[in-house]
């Protein structure tokens, strides 16, 4: 059995839960943790409907030792990790001067030194294992840094090159790190949009659509596969067009 | 695993499996340099995979780049560090 062990952050999202669906369905032999910190109902479901294959486990990505926690956890099970997707994020925007320094706060620990604390908990076992795969959710704002977002762009940009600093430094171990910089994608962020600010970032997308979270979840799993094992510090971007 | 010969043979075989090098275990010198001039030609990512190595291996941990400097000199500095941190092994 090629048993492969992938662990996704923010997996009760609308992305988290594409991504680990597109995961279950490529083989039987993939075991999905799904990561989840204040709700889980979503990826409960998803568990349910797959037992043995997919397990929910309790992960603040804020926090080390949580980190530490969940991949004892996952190595006790399976005495391995492959796959790491860093895909928890958040965002609370605003204008800098009205910004608040908590939000500023939040946001870089969710989407920045959440990445950061991953890398570091899971990199012991992938050194081990002489091999793994890291994927990054960055964000097109990485590389846009739109007006309202300098806690966003600025955490998402170091997401970036937090990603291609790593991949050189594990690259000779067989390990790869990669990001994936989605546009605008039918998830949270867009569903809580209203119709005047869908249609202006529709009027921004040459392909005149939102994109899915499977068309991300699709190079997630790309990223993932053995045929990638040569693709390292690359940016994705999946994005309609837009940059 | 206690013994410092058994140590120090452990760590040659690990030296040359996880970091495949090109040689046998015994022809690495107990004092031998594991970096820099006349030495095994080690570079920083061989230290990242030793110091995660002796951590599984032999529960050695290495929190900080001054001790790894300290440590990771020859093998007998590691099997000294080894048994220094299992006083009652």
């Amino acid at each position: 059995m090629n048993q492969h062990i992938i662990l996704i952050t923010g997996a009760n999202g609308y992305l988290g839960r594409a991504i680990a669906r597109a995961f279950l369905d490529e083989s039987q032999d993939n075991v999905v943790w799904l990561g989840v910190h204040r709700r889980r109902e979503h990826a409960d479901e998803l568990a349910a409907a797959n037992p043995n294959r997919c397990r929910v486990i309790l992960l603040d990505v804020t926090r080390p030792e949580s980190w530490q926690s969940a991949v004892k956890e996952i190595s006790a099970a399976h005495q391995r990790l492959d796959v790491l997707v860093n895909n928890a994020g958040t965002h609370d925007d605003a204008f800098l001067v009205q910004m608040k320094p908590e939000s500023w706060r939040e946001v870089l620990a969710v989407n920045l030194d959440g990445i950061f604390h991953g890398c570091r908990a899971v990199l012991p076992a992938m050194i081990s294992q002489h091999g793994g795969r890291i994927i990054n959710i960055a964000s097109l704002s990485a590389l846009l840094a739109p007006a309202g977002q300098t806690n966003y762009a600025a955490a998402k940009g170091g997401v970036v090159s937090l990603t291609q600093s790593l991949a050189k430094e594990v690259a000779r171990i067989g390990i790869t790190v990669n990001a994936i910089c989605p546009g605008y994608l039918e998830t949270e962020m867009l569903v809580n949009m209203d119709d005047a600010a869908r249609q202006r970032a529709l009027a921004q997308i040459p392909m005149r659509r939102f994109g899915k979270p499977e068309e991300v979840a699709v190079a997630v799993r790309f990223l993932a596969c053995a045929g990638a094992a040569y693709i390292t510090g690359s940016v994705l971007k999946i994005d309609g067009g837009i940059f | 695993m206690s013994n410092p010969v058994e140590i120090k043979a452990h760590i040659k075989r690990m030296l040359v499996e996880n970091l495949m090098l090109q040689i046998n275990p015994e022809e690495i010198g107990d004092d031998q340099p594991l970096f820099g001039p006349g030495s095994l030609g080690l570079d920083s990512v061989d230290a990242l995979q030793l110091v995660v190595a002796l951590d599984k291996n032999h529960g050695l941990k290495i929190t900080d780049p001054e001790a790894a400097r300290g440590i990771l000199q020859t093998v007998n500095t590691i099997v000294h560090a080894i048994v220094s941190s299992n006083p009652d092994s």
